[in-house]
C-alpha cells in the first residue's frame, strides 16, 4: 500500500469514526432520554463549540508542525497554561479589573511573545542539549502548573484572577478569534503542503540526512517548528483566556487537559491542519454538550458530561492509534561534519 | 508504510534512547540528580528574591519545615512513604519503557475502592482488632486489584490498539478524578457530613502509630514502603519477569528475539505498576485520611512520583532518597504555607524545574566540561 492509499484509508476511517461517535451519541440521546435533537443542536451550541475548539486547534497546529519536523513537543499543555496566565496578567497590568478591548488584543500579543521566548529555551534544551523530549515536555507542564499559580498568587493573592474581560463578539455572535483561527488553519495547510519551507519541515522529520545533503540545516528547521509550536500553544492559551475572561489556577488550571487533547487532535487529524481542526471541533462540541443537556433538561451531572472529551480521546486513540508518525520523531539530529 | 515498519521505527527510537541512558554510569546519574535538584532550588531562591522575599529565610523555612522538629520529621516521613510508593509504581513502568503517567488515577481509584469495600464489609465483620485487620487486608486487596485493573486498561489499549500510553493515562487521570469526585459527591457521599466526602472508616480500621506521636504516620506504613521497595528491586533485578521487563524497555528488539511477547509485557508491566499505585491509595486512606474526599484536592502524589522516579533514574532503590527529598519539600510547603508569605506554588515550580533538568543530562555534561569540574558529572 503506498502513501496516498494509506492516507485515503486514514481519511475514510477518520470520517467513519466521527460519524460513528455522533450517531451513537444521537441514538443514546433520542432513545433513552427522548430528546428532540433539533433542540439540542442549537446555534448557541455551535458558537460555543467553535469557541471551545479554537484553543485546541491552535495548539494542535503548533504541535503537528513540531512533530512533522521530528520533535515531539509534549509540553503543549504547559505552554497553554503560560499563554493563558500571561494574557490575564497583561490585561490586569494594563487595565486592572476592567481592561479595554485594545488591552485584550495587546495581552494576546504579549502572551505569544512570552511563550515564544520560553519555548526558545525549551528548544535549546531539546535540540542543543538533546533532552529527553517526553520527560522535558512533562516538565514544562509541571513548571506551568507551579509557576503560573505562583505568580497569580503574587499578583492577586489567590491562584485565580478576579473577573477581567472577555473579547467582544464580531459577526454572527462569533468571537473574532474564531475567524482568525480559521484563517490560521488555511495558512498552516498551504504552508505545510504547498511551499518549499513546508517540504523542509516534512523532510526534517522523514529523512533529515537528505535535507542535510540538500544544504538545509535540519536543526534550524527544528528550532523554527518547536518555537512555532510553543508560540501557537501560548496563543491557544491566550484565546482560551480571552473567551473565558478570567484566569483559573486551581487544580489542573483552566487549561485542564486541552493541551493533551490538542495532541490527540492532530494525531486524529493525521498531521493535517484541517483534519486537526475538525478533530478539535469534535472535542470542543463534546465539551460543550453539558450546557445543551441542561437547557433541554437532561439530568446528568455536569461533572460526568465534562468527562466526555477525555473518554472520546480514549476511544479515538484506541480505534485510530496507528497514525503514520514521521520516521525520526524523538531522535536528535547530529550534523555530519 | 506497513505496521511492522512503523513498529520497528518506534523500536529504533526507544533503543536509541535506551542506549543513551545506559551510557550514563551510576555515579554520573547521582551527580546529575544532585546537580538538577541544586540548580532547581537555586532558581527557586532567585525567584523568591526577585519577587521581594528573603531567599535565606525561605531556604531556612524549607529546612525547618522538613526536618526542624519531631512533628516536621513525622510529616516528612508520612509524605515520603506516599512519594516512595508512587515513585516505585512509576519506576516499574518507566524501566520497562512504558510511560505510565496514570499513577495518579490508579492511586485515586485504588484508594476509593479501599474505602468503599471496607465500609461495605464492615457490616459483616466483627468490631475489634481482629475485625479491623481483616477489613484492612481486604480493603488493601481491593485497592491493589482496582489500581492494577485501571493500569491494565491503558496497557491493553497500547498493546492491541496502539494507543499512546502517555495520552491515554493522562486522560484516565482526568476521568478518575472526575468520576470518583462525582461518586463521592453523589452515590457514595456521607449525607450527614457537611463536606463532600464518603462515610468514615470504622474505628477499628487503624494502624499502630510510629515512634513519633503522629496519628497519621504508622510504623506499618514505613515498613510496607521498605518492603515494597525491596520486593520490586528483587523482582526487577533477580527474576526472569523483571529481566524480560527491563530488556523489553531498553532493547526491545533483543527482547523479541529472545521470545518475550511484547504485547503481554506491556500489559503486565502496566498492571504491576497500577497495583503498586493502588496499594499506595489503600495506605493513604487507611493510614492518613480515614475516608475519601473529592480527589481533585488530595494532592498530586502520582504526578510528583514521575519526578521522584526520574530523579532516581527509575531505580527502585534510588526512589528512597528521591522520595525523601519530595517528602521533605511537601512537608516544607505546609510549613511555608502557614509561616511565610511566599506562595507555596513556588515549591511546585521547583519540582517542575527538577524534572526539566533531569531530562537534560547533556546540559550538565557540557557545564562540567566547560568549567573543568568533571568531578561529579563526568
Amino acid at each position: 500500500m503506498n502513501v496516498t492509499d494509506s492516507l485515503t484509508v486514514a481519511r475514510l476511517r477518520l470520517v467513519g469514526i466521527t460519524i460513528g461517535v455522533l450517531a451513537v451519541l444521537g441514538a443514546v440521546l433520542s432513545g433513552i432520554f427522548d430528546v428532540d435533537l433539533s433542540r439540542l443542536i442549537t446555534r448557541g451550541f455551535v458558537t460555543r463549540s467553535l469557541e471551545m475548539a479554537t484553543p485546541i486547534t491552535l495548539a494542535a497546529i503548533g504541535g503537528l508542525y513540531a512533530e512533522k519536523s521530528g520533535v515531539f513537543n509534549i509540553g503543549l499543555e504547559g505552554f497553554m497554561i503560560f499563554g493563558a496566565f500571561t494574557t490575564a496578567g497583561t490585561m490586569f497590568a494594563l487595565g486592572g479589573t476592567s481592561p479595554t478591548q485594545g488591552d485584550v488584543w495587546v495581552a494576546i500579543l504579549v502572551a505569544i511573545v512570552v511563550s515564544t521566548l520560553l519555548t526558545a529555551v525549551f528548544a535549546v534544551l531539546l535540540i542543543r542539549y538533546k533532552a529527553d523530549q517526553i520527560v522535558a515536555g512533562l516538565a514544562v507542564w509541571f513548571v506551568g502548573l507551579g509557576f503560573a499559580p505562583f505568580v497569580a498568587a503574587l499578583v492577586w493573592g489567590s491562584r485565580s484572577s478576579p473577573g477581567l474581560t472577555s473579547i467582544d463578539k464580531l459577526a454572527f455572535g462569533q468571537s473574532p478569534l474564531v475567524f482568525l483561527t480559521i484563517v490560521v488553519v488555511g495558512v498552516a495547510w498551504v504552508f505545510l503542503f504547498r511551499t518549499r519551507y513546508g517540504y523542509w519541515v516534512q523532510a526534517a522529520g522523514e529523512n533529515p540526512e537528505a535535507l542535510d545533503t540538500a544544504g538545509v540545516d535540519v536543526n534550524r528547521v527544528r528550532y523554527a517548528t518547536v518555537i512555532f509550536s510553543g508560540a501557537m500553544a501560548g496563543f491557544g492559551g491566550a484565546v482560551l483566556l480571552a473567551h473565558a475572561g478570567n484566569f483559573v489556577g486551581t487544580g489542573s488550571t483552566m487549561v485542564d487537559g486541552r493541551g493533551w487533547i490538542a495532541i490527540v487532535a492532530y494525531l486524529f487529524g493525521n498531521y493535517n491542519p484541517v483534519g486537526a481542526a475538525a478533530a478539535a471541533l469534535l472535542f470542543g462540541a463534546l465539551d460543550m454538550l453539558n450546557v445543551q443537556f441542561q437547557t433541554v433538561g437532561i439530568e446528568i451531572s455536569a461533572r460526568l458530561v465534562n468527562l466526555l472529551p477525555y473518554v472520546a480521546v480514549l476511544v479515538v486513540l484506541t480505534a485510530y492509534g496507528k497514525t503514520r508518525i514521521p520516521a525520526v520523531v524523538g531522535e536528535p539530529y547530529e550534523t555530519e561534519e | 508504510m506497513s505496521d511492522s515498519e512503523a513498529a520497528s521505527n518506534g523500536g529504533g527510537v526507544l533503543d536509541a534512547v535506551a542506549a543513551r541512558l545506559l551510557d550514563a554510569s551510576v555515579l554520573e546519574r547521582i551527580g546529575i540528580a544532585v546537580a538538577s535538584t541544586t540548580l532547581a532550588i537555586l532558581i527557586g531562591l532567585v525567584v523568591a528574591a526577585a519577587t521581594g522575599y528573603d531567599p535565606v529565610q525561605f531556604a531556612s523555612q524549607l529546612l525547618v519545615g522538613a526536618f526542624g522538629s519531631e512533628r516536621a520529621i513525622a510529616r516528612t516521613l508520612r509524605s515520603t512513604t506516599l512519594f516512595v510508593l508512587t515513585g516505585v509504581a512509576v519506576a516499574i513502568a518507566f524501566r520497562a519503557g512504558v510511560f505510565n503517567i496514570g499513577v495518579q488515577g490508579q492511586f485515586v481509584v485504588g484508594g476509593f475502592s479501599t474505602v468503599v469495600s471496607i465500609i461495605w464489609l464492615a457490616a459483616f465483620v466483627p468490631s475489634g482488632t481482629v475485625g479491623g485487620i481483616v477489613l484492612m487486608l481486604s480493603g488493601t486487596a481491593a485497592g491493589v486489584v482496582t489500581g492494577g485493573l485501571y493500569g491494565a486498561l491503558p496497557g491493553v489499549m497500547k498493546a492491541y490498539g496502539d494507543a499512546n500510553e502517555i495520552i491515554t493515562t493522562i486522560m484516565l487521570n482526568f476521568i478518575a478524578t472526575g468520576f470518583v469526585g462525582w461518586l463521592v459527591a453523589g452515590p457514595f457521599g456521607d449525607p450527614e457530613a457537611t463536606a463532600t466526602r464518603t462515610r468514615r472508616l470504622p474505628d477499628n480500621v487503624e494502624l499502630p502509630q510510629a515512634v513519633f506521636g503522629d496519628p497519621n504516620l504508622s510504623i506499618v506504613g514505613i515498613l510496607l514502603m521498605l518492603g515494597v521497595v525491596a520486593l520490586v528491586a528483587v523482582i526487577t533485578s533477580r527474576t526472569r519477569f523483571g529481566y524480560d521487563m527491563v530488556t523489553s524497555g531498553y532493547q526491545d528488539t533483543a527482547a523479541t528475539y529472545s521470545g518475550v511477547d511484547a504485547k503481554r509485557m506491556v500489559i503486565s508491566t502496566m498492571t504491576f505498576s497500577g497495583m503498586v499505585a493502588g496499594l499506595t491509595g489503600a495506605l493513604f486512606v487507611i493510614m492518613i485520611q480515614g475516608y475519601y474526599t473529592d480527589p481533585s484536592g488530595i494532592g498530586n502524589y502520582g504526578f510528583d512520583a514521575i519526578a521522584v522516579s526520574l530523579l532516581a533514574a527509575n531505580n527502585p532503590l534510588g526512589v528512597l532518597p528521591a522520595g525523601l527529598l519530595f517528602g521533605g519539600l511537601e512537608s516544607a510547603s505546609s510549613h511555608v504555607q502557614i509561616n511565610s508569605d511566599v506562595p507555596v506554588q513556588l515549591i511546585d515550580g521547583i519540582v517542575g524545574l527538577v524534572v526539566l533538568f533531569v531530562a537534560a543530562p547533556e546540559l550538565f555534561r557540557m557545564i562540567a566540561a566547560r568549567t573543568g569540574l568533571g568531578g561529579d558529572a563526568e
